[in-house]
């Protein structure tokens, strides 16, 4: 009975950590917002002022309508090129699909600002492209603006959907179109009834969650926007020009963004939730080989999508080694940007590297001892974390920071300033990531495993170390990799919480391109670049992990 | 070492009854099975035995010592898992010497068992092999070999053969019986094929809605079905449910249902005015046989050849009667559609309370 009782102590202590957790960094400042946004901005009395004036004025409005405009916009481009990527790379045979797959994804997890800066040093006011087609009599439209963010939403974004639509069609059995074409259809015909009604979820699901990170994307839109507001911009603006004591207007716009996500979260759950018609004994589908012109015209195609997807990210590499004066790019290439980033701010770098591994590090433990307690241990109190987890999915990065910052700027928790919040937002923002992949892990170990050792004699505590962890470690590994990418590029809650000596890359590559240093940028940019790249690398090679991972984890 | 009594156990899950009263004495070295449609609640004693359940009421003793608080770890039961249950990450070597180094056993006394273990699996020279490259039927010998090598007080076999093809099936239920007798290690196993049950066990618990309903000798449960339900689900068996005729003579009475009237014997049926009757395919024999006493007629609905048997299934009252006849000869059978003539003949039938599905009658088939 002593082991009995001991176990179940170390299992309560851990959903008692979660909801911890969960109370002091997301009920704790979310409640917060929303106190302040039913406070009158001068007297603090309670008041719907806010309220109203978001529903009244025009200025707030339009940044609504711009935001559900460019993420509509985005996720309907996104599968225009999403969609055909994904039929022809899996359904005929096109030479380098690994390679189209590898860039995609890379365009994917870059840094959401760097395909945005990229595009103006191309076709912003003195963008080398403008003026190389200004120069052959071809003047291009603006590129700040609705249109911008659209371009580099989607060019980044769209791999959300070829890789899950590609995931699906991979999986499709294929007497499924076998039977189709037995009883009588034709190719087109068996598409439209049996292929693409199974792909559906998928595809839905994809761009639902282009939808959302379109959304939610605040980088984008700061860097490219101009005067266009979306919510993002439009509430940390509100917060940085309020910078009273109370948040009102930006409390407000951060309840509304927030609920707008949440809607989006809630039908991609239901949809995800649906029947999925992926088979596990698969007869995979057929290759086909394509003939002359139309092989070549969907070479063509495959390869312009991911080109122009890659394009940015090769221009900002490109730019980084060019020769600098300062912030003016000179003749030749030289070595003087990263030169000026490590003696000019090293810190900035080392910042990054250390908050995003100590991140991590909390991540995967708290992800992992989570993920197990949801997926093994079906309490009651386990049955209310469980969906608590799941909240930062629907709180944009500027929300959280500002929720950040409004509480730990006071006792009791004093955090503002400190890199401890800066490290705390990477955790929270990555968590729910970290306890599904682990839940999710846990749910493909059949229990009889553990079962097994502990009718061999082994206690819990050991059965866990000694047969779930090692089986689970892949999976853990390549979630904490995929969290260290994106703690190394966190930008939309960071940037509401850094002081001077917690600066981070994100942030520093924002305001070198605010204050037009373009050479720190390009070369801070690439060392992302780098490391994002190698991640997926590592995660690749050593985990077997196809790229579908990367849009699931 | 390794006698196991149950008494008086009960396991609820929320609403669910899952076992109700399961009393049971499991000999030493026997080799006992739990049989039973899937949810009637074997799996569920037999891991309430391995300590992955805690029951709600009743104890539990193994060679007298009540486990009821024993978490399953200290239970020392080797278990046989129906999936397996191999660590994937682990070698052959490794995956059978686990419960050795929990029990921090001496290097060269685990390479001893674990060698002995996989001998006696015909598994030897696959030590270094990884679970990924074994067939099914060798993981679940590697699976035999791990909970053999701890020398547990009982083993524990949870429907192991089930995810085998029907001849590894056969071939690994002999080896496991015999592995077990040249150990006489006490055995528990659940399964639902009866077939299986038959052939390997001692003796035969036949479960139902978490109820035991009768516990004998494979030639018991078949020969000698306390009710309905055993009768049912052990072999093949034909009921029909027949009005008593008034009077019995030389200890036989006549029941009858419609056009069909049958000699059934008249012990137990005094208070009855109806009851069913029972027996099964291969008792059945030509009218011939029995002068046309208890006469069977009815057309043929099919007529199917199984090689070593033809089965019949006849019409009649308006319900279907299997006969089985052993070593068919093409030119005996008969048409389908045709009208056929079949007896039962008195000592093959069994008789039960068509209220209570209990037995009506003592004595055994044959």
């Amino acid at each position: 009975m002593s082991a009995r009782s001991r176990r179940a102590d170390i299992w309560s202590l851990v959903i008692f950590a979660g909801f911890a957790i969960v109370v002091v960094f997301l009920i704790y400042p979310l409640f917060d917002i929303f106190r302040y946004s039913f406070m009158d901005k001068e007297s603090g009395a309670l008041s719907l002022s806010n309220w109203v004036a978001f529903f009244s004025k025009k200025y707030y409005l339009r940044a609504f309508g711009n935001s559900m405009f460019i993420a509509l916009a985005t996720t309907f481009f996104s599968m225009v090129l999403g969609i055909p990527l994904a039929f022809f790379t899996t359904r005929y045979r096109i030479r380098g699909t690994n390679l189209l797959n590898t860039l995609s994804v890379l365009a994917l997890l870059s840094p959401t600002f760097i395909g945005a800066y990229s595009w103006i040093t191309m076709l912003g006011r003195n963008g080398f492209l403008r003026l190389m087609f200004k120069s052959i009599g071809i003047s291009l439209p603006d590129i700040y603006g609705p249109l911008g963010i659209i371009l580099a939403d989607t060019l980044q974004y769209y791999p959300f959907i070829s890789l899950m639509t590609a995931g699906a069609l991979m999986t499709i059995d294929r007497s499924l179109e076998e039977a189709s074409e037995n009883l009588g259809a034709r190719s087109t015909r068996i598409f439209f009834d049996i292929t693409l009604p199974m792909v559906l979820p998928s595809v839905t699901g994809g761009a639902l969650i282009v939808f959302m990170m379109s959304l939610s994307n605040f980088g984008t839109p700061m860097i490219i926007g101009g005067n266009y507001l979306v919510l993002p911009t439009l509430a940390y603006n509100l917060y940085t020009s309020e910078m009273s004591e109370m948040p009102g207007m930006a409390s407000t716009v951060s309840i509304i963004l927030m609920l707008c996500a949440s809607v989006v979260i809630i039908l991609q759950q239901w949809v995800s939730s649906r029947r999925k018609y992926a088979s596990m004994l698969v007869n995979r589908p057929v290759v086909k080989q394509l003939k002359g012109p139309k092989s070549l015209l969907a070479h063509l195609l495959c390869y312009f999508i991911v080109f122009m997807s890659t394009l940015p990210l090769a221009v900002i590499v490109f730019f980084s080694f060019r020769n600098t004066s300062g912030p003016v790019f000179r003749e030749g290439f030289s070595l003087n940007s990263y030169r000026q980033i490590f003696f000019d701010v090293p810190k900035t770098v080392t910042n990054s590297f250390i908050y995003s591994l100590i991140a991590v590090l909390l991540i995967a433990t708290v992800g992992t001892l989570l993920g197990f307690v949801i997926a093994r241990k079906r309490t009651a109190a386990v049955k209310v974390l469980d969906p608590l987890l799941m909240i930062p999915y629907m709180v944009p990065g500027t929300v959280l920071g500002i929720g950040f910052i409004v509480v730990f700027n006071r006792p009791p928790i004093f955090l503002a300033g400190t890199s401890v919040i800066i490290i705390m937002t990477y955790f929270i923002r990555r968590l729910p990531y970290s306890v599904r992949s682990a839940a999710s892990i846990l749910k493909q170990i059949d229990p009889a495993l553990e079962e097994a050792g502990i009718n061999l004699g082994s206690p819990p505590g050991r059965t866990f170390w000694t047969i779930t962890l090692p089986l689970m470690q892949g999976g853990i590994i390549s979630g904490a990799i995929m969290s260290w990418v994106t703690s190394m590029n966190e930008l939309s809650a960071s940037i509401l919480l850094y002081v001077g000596k917690t600066m981070t890359m994100p942030i520093k590559i924002y305001l070198s391109v605010a204050d037009g240093y373009f050479g720190t940028a390009s070369a801070m940019s690439t060392i992302l670049l780098v490391v994002t790249g190698i991640s997926m690398f590592v995660v690749n090679k050593y985990f077997n992990r196809g790229s579908e991972t990367f849009v699931a984890a | 070492m390794g006698a196991i009594r149950i008494v008086n156990l009960e396991k609820h899950f929320g609403e669910v009854k899952a076992l109700s009263n399961i009393n049971l004495d499991i000999e030493k070295g026997e080799f006992f099975t739990l049989l039973g449609p899937s949810g009637c609640g074997k799996t569920t004693l037999l891991r309430t035995i391995a300590g992955f359940y805690h029951q709600d009421k009743g104890d539990i003793y193994i060679d007298n010592q009540l486990i009821n608080n024993v978490p399953a770890y200290q239970r020392n039961t080797g278990m046989v898992f129906q999936n397996y249950a191999v660590f994937p990450h682990m070698t052959v070597f490794d995956n059978v010497a686990y419960g050795l180094r929990v029990r921090k056993m001496p290097k060269e006394a685990i390479a001893r068992k674990v060698a002995a273990a996989l001998k006696s699996v015909h598994l030897e020279g696959y030590e270094e092999r990884t679970p990924d490259k074994l067939s099914g039927g060798q993981q679940q010998r590697v699976g035999l070999a791990r909970a053999m090598a701890i020398e547990p007080r009982v083993l524990l076999f949870d429907e192991p053969l089930s995810n085998l093809d029907a001849k590894l099936r056969i071939e690994m239920r002999d080896e496991i019986r015999a592995v077990q007798k040249s150990l006489g290690i006490t055995s528990v196993y659940v399964t639902h094929d009866q077939e299986e049950a038959l052939v390997i066990s001692d003796r035969i618990a036949v479960m139902n809605q978490g109820v035991i309903q009768q516990i004998g000798k494979p030639w018991e449960i078949y020969t000698n079905p306390q009710n309905t339900f055993v009768a049912y689900f052990v072999g093949k068996i034909n009921m029909l449910t027949m009005r008593l005729e008034e009077g019995s003579e030389g200890g036989l009475r006549r029941a009858v249902k419609g056009s069909l009237s049958l000699v059934i014997p008249a012990e137990g049926t005094e208070d009855l005015e109806e009851v069913v009757v029972a027996f099964r395919p291969e008792d059945v024999v030509e009218a011939s046989a029995t002068g046309r006493k208890n006469e069977i007629t009815g057309s043929l609905q099919t007529v199917s050849f199984m090689g070593s048997v033809a089965r019949f299934e006849l019409d009649v009252e308006g319900q279907t009667i299997t006969v089985d006849r052993h070593r068919p000869r093409e030119a005996d059978m008969p048409q389908k559609g045709s009208a056929a003539a079949f007896a039962v003949p008195v000592e093959s039938i069994l008789l039960f309370n068509p209220k209570t599905g209990l037995r009506v009658g003592k004595g055994a088939l044959r």
